[in-house]
């Protein structure tokens, strides 16, 4: 049933893979926002902690833009956009294997860009930070199911790029500000009870965003 | 295109709003504050929740207009959407306006970080999204599916931007004290739900309008598609 999100999934995958162009494009450019940070912004240890998660996050956020918009531009360069709103499928099914595709893929920078962040910003590791795995898996889900047909949308557009930013941030704005709390509560070492609740409510808005998504998605194809 | 039931309409905003700019500057009786700025400040009020909730109701319609046009492929409900999205960015910028203009003198600062401020910033930050998607495809029925799936995406996204800055904002501390809200007082409460009513009718004629228009710029282009065909 799911045939044809799992051949987008591979072959988006096998793409990213030989080309690395994605997660090589995030991955230096997070790094340059760690580096104009730092320029911009001289602070003391203590505030620095206080400010981690929300760069964390900037930093995902402003590179996984690069992953969505190129996840439908290389759709589009060649026709495929529209051989794919051709192909006799549910729409539903094209989102699926992208929405798998980008999030893998930034899943990915995410685990490659984390141990510089460690070490820029001298955090301290510990066994609790494990706990970041599903905080970082259930953000980005979120950013990634809105973002995936939101960048379907962009893609006809002739200001793709800036027109998703625009059309994403205001959007993905809870999921952002729920991430950043939780991965502030896992950094400082403050993990309170209201910690699970609040990654379940994370959970909770992915599947919403999600839900809605896949049902619109055939409206994005079709002409 | 000038219908009776505009015309009407029209003169009963003419007289509605001469009442309630009566009603809101005479009539109602000054409120006990220290400060007298406050006293005229909170005036504003008056205009700054009708315009809040005629913002929500013009996005609501934006929802219900782009539900209605996937379901029935309708170029009246696209134009419906959009007709509503304008005039529901119009009156939410001028939520935004208002707003500081009477937290100045009341909280002593234009602005802060409060749930409402912030999730009415995000609000607008959606829509003229919507808005600029438009302007950005050409026209046809590629740009109504998608501005309907951002239509529909948009409104439900709204109650998670609230509850979300609200759940963020009791973590932090308050910047500044809201004003104490106790029950309005039954000539404030006359006078403000007259003005919520004159707004209402308000979105009724400007939506009416906005319409006709985008009807007319339809036809229009359609005339010189078949110009130019010959």
């Amino acid at each position: 049933m799911m045939r044809t999100a799992i051949s987008i999934l591979q072959k988006d995958l096998r793409m990213e893979f030989r080309s690395k162009e994605s997660i090589l494009a995030m991955w230096i450019f997070s790094l340059l926002i760690f580096v104009i940070f730092n320029f911009t912004f001289e602070v003391s240890r203590l505030v620095m902690l206080e400010i981690a998660p929300g760069l964390l996050w900037v930093a995902f956020v402003f590179s996984g833009m690069f992953g969505l918009n190129q996840s439908f531009a290389l759709e589009k360069e060649n026709g495929n956009l529209r051989a794919m709103a051709l192909m006799p499928v549910d729409g539903g099914e094209i989102y699926v294997g992208k929405f798998f595709s980008v999030t893998l893929i930034m899943l990915m920078f995410e685990a490659l860009i984390f141990p510089i962040f460690i070490i820029f910003y001298d955090l301290q590791l510990s066994l609790g930070m494990f706990r970041l795995i599903p905080v970082l898996l259930a953000g980005t889900i979120g950013f990634t199911s809105l973002g995936t047909i939101l960048s379907a949308v962009a893609v006809h557009t002739r200001n793709q790029q800036i027109l998703l930013s625009l059309l994403l941030w205001p959007l993905v704005s809870p999921i952002i500000i729920w991430s950043v709390t939780l991965t502030g509560m896992i950094l400082s070492g403050e993990v309170t009870e209201a910690f699970y609740p609040l990654l379940l409510r994370v959970g909770a808005f992915d599947v919403i965003f999600f839900t809605l998504s896949y049902m619109l998605f055939d409206f994005i194809l079709e002409d | 295109m000038r219908s009776k039931i505009d015309k009407i309409l029209l003169i009963i905003l003419l007289i509605a709003f001469s009442v309630s700019i009566y009603l809101i500057f005479q009539w109602v009786p000054q409120i006990k504050a220290s400060n007298p700025a406050e006293q005229i400040a909170q005036r504003i009020f008056y205009f700054h929740v009708p315009s809040a909730w005629l913002g929500f109701l013009a996005f609501f319609v934006v929802f219900c207009a782009s539900i209605a046009y996937l379901a029935t492929r309708d170029r009246k409900y696209e134009l419906i959407s959009v007709a509503s999205a304008e005039i529901g960015v119009l009156f939410i910028s001028l939520v935004l306006i208002t707003g500081p203009i009477w937290a100045k003198p009341v909280w002593g600062i234009w602005w802060t970080w409060d749930v409402r401020l912030t999730s009415s910033l995000i609000l607008w930050l959606i829509y003229v999204a919507f808005l600029m998607l438009r302007r950005y495809l050409p026209d046809g029925s590629k740009r109504a599916n998608l501005s309907a799936v951002v239509g529909i995406i948009g409104f439900i996204d709204v109650p998670i931007v609230y509850y979300s800055i609200r759940w963020w904002e009791t973590q932090h501390p308050k910047a500044v004290m809201a004003s104490s809200e106790g029950s309005l007082a039954a000539p404030m409460f006359f006078a403000f739900m007259f003005s919520l009513a004159t707004f209402t009718l308000l979105y009724v004629y400007l939506i009416r309008k906005r319409y006709q228009l985008l009807t007319l710029e339809d036809t229009l282009n359609k005339q010189f598609k078949e110009m130019e065909i010959l």
